[in-house]
């Protein structure tokens, strides 16, 4: 199995998600703050989720963190690299628990993610798949420099803009 | 972090993302009705992935089952235990390809053991989805007897049957 890299931001870690995290998980599935990722869910499907959120890293070799607070550890967020089977190329996906809000943690550990995807994994672009609705995680994306570049229909989430970050070539 | 295990013609061992070709196949048939398909591709990929997860959340899951002869994937076997389950179960699913030859049955009955003697773990269930008769004859060929009808949250129906205890095994 890959073991999941920990990395350090200035107020942050991102550290493997594990079972001490699951109820934070859950309350933020289960929460209207899921709508732009296909939610609220229910709890056993929150469930899931977590499995596939853990199973992605041995299965792709990346993946996404939880994010934690440096100090006291608690749970603030996911963020981090993802590629499920239908999605069109790797991303750059976060989510913000109801804790971690209004505080620069999904820009934070989404720059550090796209370092890590450039740097670690030699990647030489990267996108985040953000629903037109979502108008935070647009800011967000223009914040990091990235710019709108086409859509897709996905089957379950429905039409989901691609968001072009900027690549590494320019960051260098 | 992922055991194998070897019987006389199979080992049991961690997935891999080559294996998913087998299962996004297995799960677009209607063989999987037993697990909750058929699904697509982009859904199957869930499944397949959230059962490598549940290794890490709970500390146990399903093998893929290797035939030892081929090296190929051939099924699923192992322990599944989603949030609203009543209990840990031992599951199996074989792929296409590797039905009747006695696979499922020796997979499961090392897989069983491993949850008695490693886990600790006493009379296992399985859940079997209503009308799975192929499964209902596994079950029974593993010493399973039929406890109770189960409804999951979402409505579907199951039939839960107890393995036996594993003083009786031994």
């Amino acid at each position: 199995m890959t073991s999941i890299p920990t990395l350090n931001t200035e107020r942050l870690v991102m550290r493997a998600p594990g079972p001490q995290d699951f109820e934070a998980y859950v309350e933020f599935r289960m929460s209207d703050r899921a709508v732009g990722v296909g939610g609220p869910f229910t709890r056993s499907q929150a469930f899931d989720h977590m499995c596939e959120l853990l199973g992605h890293w041995p299965m792709r070799g990346f993946g996404r963190w939880m994010v934690a607070d440096k100090t006291t550890d608690q749970p603030l967020g996911i963020v981090g690299l993802m590629y499920p089977e239908s999605w069109p190329e790797p991303e750059i996906a976060w989510s913000v628990f109801a804790d971690g809000e209004g505080r620069g943690i999904a820009y934070e550990a989404a720059m550090e993610s796209r370092r890590y995807a450039y740097d670690v994994l030699g990647w030489d672009t990267v996108i985040s798949c953000i629903v037109p609705e979502n108008t935070r995680s647009i800011a967000l994306a223009k914040r990091m420099g990235a710019v709108q570049e086409t859509s897709f229909q996905h089957e379950e989430l429905g039409e989901l803009d691609i968001w072009r970050h900027l690549s590494r070539e320019v960051l260098q | 972090m992922i055991p194998t295990l070897e019987t006389k013609r199979l080992i049991l061992r961690a997935p891999k993302t080559e294996d998913f070709e087998a299962y996004a196949e297995f799960m677009a048939g209607d063989r999987s009705k037993g697990v909750g398909g058929p699904m697509d591709r982009a859904a199957a990929w869930g499944g397949f992935v959230g059962d490598a997860g549940q290794w890490v959340l709970l500390g146990y899951g399903f093998w893929i089952v290797e035939e030892k002869s081929s090296g190929k994937p051939a099924g699923q076997v192992g322990f599944w235990h989603p949030d609203h389950w009543p209990e840990v179960e031992l599951g199996w699913t074989m792929f296409e390809g590797f039905e009747g030859l006695g696979y499922a049955h020796e997979a499961a009955q090392e897989a069983r053991k491993f949850g008695y003697e490693v886990k600790g773990w006493g009379p296992i269930i399985s859940l079997i989805v209503t009308g799975n008769a192929r499964s209902v004859t596994l079950a029974e060929k593993l010493g399973a007897t039929f406890e109770r009808d189960w409804q999951s949250p979402a409505g579907h129906k199951a039939m839960l049957y107890r393995h036996p205890a594993p003083e009786a095994l031994q």
